[in-house]
């Protein structure tokens, strides 16, 4: 497996790029040698079968796991080799992260969680609080701000947790099987909601899912397979992300 | 798993394996649970022996065993002993439980009820403390057997030679290390070792009463809001009798001294303050928590301020021990200032030997309930990691959940620590009174003058025991934090 000759210099136009990603968790290899690639603004979702490396990838991505090799930019600025505390600031700033369930702090109130990241930042109790509830109004749960996790449905806390991971306006937002744990017209309304909010704030969106319908909300879909996009050809998905780049 | 829908019938052993399927932490927790039920056992019995050993018995190598009028205190330590080891176990209990209710509540898509889920583990709990029960009663026989030769000591022996006088001289010859010439009464043995088991089943079902846990493993509990009044009125209660004990003494017409009346009423007074303490903390915690989580804007302070409303139940649980502990040693210094001044003239230092080895046994009683506060702290830290890690995937610096913890386990500690030292202070004086009579002798044995001389209050004594507390317990959560930082595992976060 040779890199392409077109790998250097290149990831102009990306905004994230994971290039040649390895990761294993003891011996058994989750990510072999895969490469991912996707513009500002763009919906990308990432499918593929049940253990194929989906959300290890993501949580590259993201700077949660570090790859085992390979690199990862994020507006051509190599983060994968950053400290713990650099990436942490990384993921508070600039992304946003969405999981399927469980992400919420089960004893804050819905506004609560909502405000988290912002104090966080430093903003100050009362105006972290009034955004919380803006986010909140606009994921249609505004009446549950006072509510705890524990007593929404998982729809409702589903949306909160979009909320959360919206209120700092975030360049990325990492999606993992966001609606996994909902029926389908529940998953259906979230997707909605986040596809709609997403695109008029102009975010760029990585969403792992198995669900093809799921998959028809992106802009562009690339399929894992055994740590390795889909035709065995690690860079393929690479290549696409930089035709595409490059039509542009 | 089979898809048998007949849950009902399922075997008992299918759902105990089941229990007990998750390996090191299940381990961790059976063994635990017996540990701390064998240790229970064996101090019961030591309590039942000695409250067993009459003047005939001995003679003994420690004076505290040969005068038969300091037994009632060993007992009442013994038993008192007791609370830090039971609540240890019941923190043990919870070791691994969340996973272990989850695969339960696995069991639940195919039928089982939460009343079949809550009954596994209380029959777990209940095994894991026969278990422990008869391991305790094992150790107990043998040391009997191996402690059983007496050995050559000097001892104090008090010959009564006149109504109110004693001829207290110095013996030298064989003596025993403890009463191991005295066996309870075999019922007494068997109702001690049954009760310890069936009491730690009656607390795992309290304990689980109120937790549902669904098939999704997400647990749902009712807001409970600790009741105020109940707690506030037992401490009253406990801590003005204790305060007024002297009268009340005098009132009841049994003449002073520690007869076992007043001894009794005394314990029951102690229970009532130590049940208000705990009891309170949780209402205290609740509180607090409140107040904080409301007007703050700082993350660390509004987790802990939240999670203090969510379980306070959960911190008076881990620190209801430690608790009683600072209650038990605050009391006690007081009891040592009175008797170190009443005791300054006559030159007799046995009391003051008898009180370090009581100083010793509230070490080790401290030493078990900041143990059980660390399990607790712990577990706690464990059933949250898919939290955590979803806090630190976010961004969340882990300093910021470091501090959450922290705040979470002083905020309760700091207030109830300085209300039970203040109510064991309390309890001494009411008990002893605050002045002592010093009286000056001519060389004739006359009495010359009786001068009233009040007992200071062991400030520094108090300090040591508040500050130390708080202090044990912020260390104690200093080393939970590298758990914390390692149960933040993105792992946490698959898709499972
Ligand atoms: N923490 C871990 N420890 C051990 N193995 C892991 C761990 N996380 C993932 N794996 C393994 O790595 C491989 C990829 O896992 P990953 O969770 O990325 O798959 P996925 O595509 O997201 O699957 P799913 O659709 O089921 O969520 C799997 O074989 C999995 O068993
Ligand atoms: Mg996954």
């Amino acid at each position: 497996m040779t890199s392409p000759p077109d790998d250097t210099g290149t990831d102009e136009g990306l905004l994230l790029a994971g290039r040649a990603l390895v990761r294993s968790y003891g011996h058994s290899p989750a990510l072999r040698g895969i490469s991912v690639g996707t513009r500002r603004g763009e919906i990308l979702a990432i499918t593929g079968p049940s253990g194929s490396g989906k959300s290890t990838l993501l949580l590259c991505l993201a700077g949660i796991l570090r790859p085992d090799a390979g690199e990862v930019r994020f507006d051509g600025r190599r983060i994968d080799t950053d400290s713990e505390a650099e990436r942490s600031r990384l993921r508070r700033t600039r992304f946003g992260v969405l999981f399927q369930f469980g992400q919420l702090v089960p004893e804050l109130t819905a506004a609560e969680n909502v405000a988290m990241p912002l104090l966080l930042a430093g903003v100050k109790r009362r105006p972290a609080l009034t955004a919380a509830g803006t986010w909140l109004e606009r994921f249609e749960v505004a009446d549950l701000a006072t509510h705890r996790p524990t007593e929404m449905s998982g729809g409702q806390a589903q949306r909160v947790a979009m909320a959360r991971a919206l209120v700092t306006e975030p360049e990325v937002l990492f999606a993992d099987e966001p609606t996994g744990a909902l029926d389908t017209l529940a998953g259906e309304q979230v997707l909605t909601e986040l596809v709609r909010v997403t695109r008029q704030a102009g975010m760029t969106v990585l969403m792992v899912t198995h669900d093809a319908k799921v998959a028809a909300y992106a802009d562009r879909e690339i399929v894992i397979r055994d740590g390795m996009a889909d035709d065995g050809a690690p860079t393929s998905a690479l290549r696409g992300a930089l035709g595409r780049a490059g039509a542009r | 798993m089979s898809g048998s829908a007949d849950v009902g019938a399922m075997r008992w052993s299918t759902l105990l394996w089941l229990a007990t399927a998750g390996g090191r932490a299940d381990r961790t927790r059976i063994a635990l649970t017996a540990v701390g039920a064998a240790a229970g056992v064996l101090a019961l019995l030591a309590a039942a022996t000695v409250a067993a050993t009459g003047e005939d018995d001995g003679p003994y190598t420690s004076q505290l065993l040969n005068e038969t009028g300091l037994h009632i205190g060993i007992v009442i330590a013994l038993v008192l002993l007791c609370v830090p080891v039971l609540a240890f176990t019941g923190q043990c209990a919870r070791i691994g439980a969340p996973a272990r209710d989850r695969r339960l509540a696995a069991l639940r898509l195919t039928g089982a009820t939460p009343a079949d889920v809550a009954r596994v583990a209380a029959v777990e709990t209940g095994l894991a403390a026969a278990l422990g029960s008869l391991i305790g009663l094992g150790v107990y026989l043998l040391g009997r057997v191996l402690l059983g030769d007496p050995v050559t000591a000097t001892y104090e022996r008090s010959t009564e030679i006149s109504s109110n006088g004693y001829l207290i001289e110095d013996v030298t010859g064989p003596a025993l290390r403890l009463p191991t010439d005295v066996l309870p009464p075999v019922w007494l043995i068997a109702l001690l070792v049954l009760a310890v088991p069936i009491a730690a089943t009656v607390f795992a079902l309290a304990a689980l009463r109120r937790v549902t846990t669904t098939p999704f493993g997400v647990v749902r509990s009712q807001r409970v809001r600790p009741v105020q009044v109940v707690p506030a009125a037992l401490f009253v209660l406990g801590a003005g009798g204790m305060a007024l004990f002297a009268g009340l003494v005098r009132l009841t017409g049994i003449d002073g001294g520690v007869g076992r009346v007043p001894a009794l009423v005394f314990l029951l007074l102690f229970l009532c303050t130590a049940i208000g303490i705990v009891l309170g903390t949780a209402a205290v915690s609740a509180r607090v928590g409140e107040f904080l989580a409301r007007r703050t804007g700082r993350p660390a302070l509004l987790i802990a301020g939240r999670r203090l409303v969510a379980a306070p139940f959960a911190a008076s649980r881990s620190h209801s021990a430690l608790l009683v502990v600072v209650l038990l040693a605050a009391a006690i210094q007081g009891f040592r200032s009175h008797t170190l001044l009443s005791q300054r003239q006559s030159g007799n230092e046995f009391y003051a030997r008898a009180l370090d080895t009581v100083d010793l046994a509230l070490v080790v009683a401290g030493a078990i309930a900041v143990a059980g506060l660390l399990v607790g702290t712990i577990e706690g830290v464990l059933s949250r990691r898919r939290a955590a890690a979803a806090l630190v995937a976010a961004g969340v610096p882990r300093g910021v959940l470091g501090r959450a913890l922290l705040l979470e386990v002083l905020v309760p500690v700091v207030p109830a620590t300085l209300l039970a030292t203040a109510a064991g202070i309390l309890a001494a004086r009411g008990v002893m009174g605050t002045t002592v009579q010093e009286s000056s002798y001519s060389a004739t044995g006359r009495v010359l003058r009786v001068v009233e001389t009040a007992v200071p209050v062991p400030w520094t004594a108090l300090a040591v025991i508040a500050g130390g507390t708080t202090l044990a317990t912020a260390a104690l959560t200093l080393i939970a934090l590298p758990i914390l930082r390692r149960s933040a595992d993105p792992g946490e976060l698959r898709t499972a």
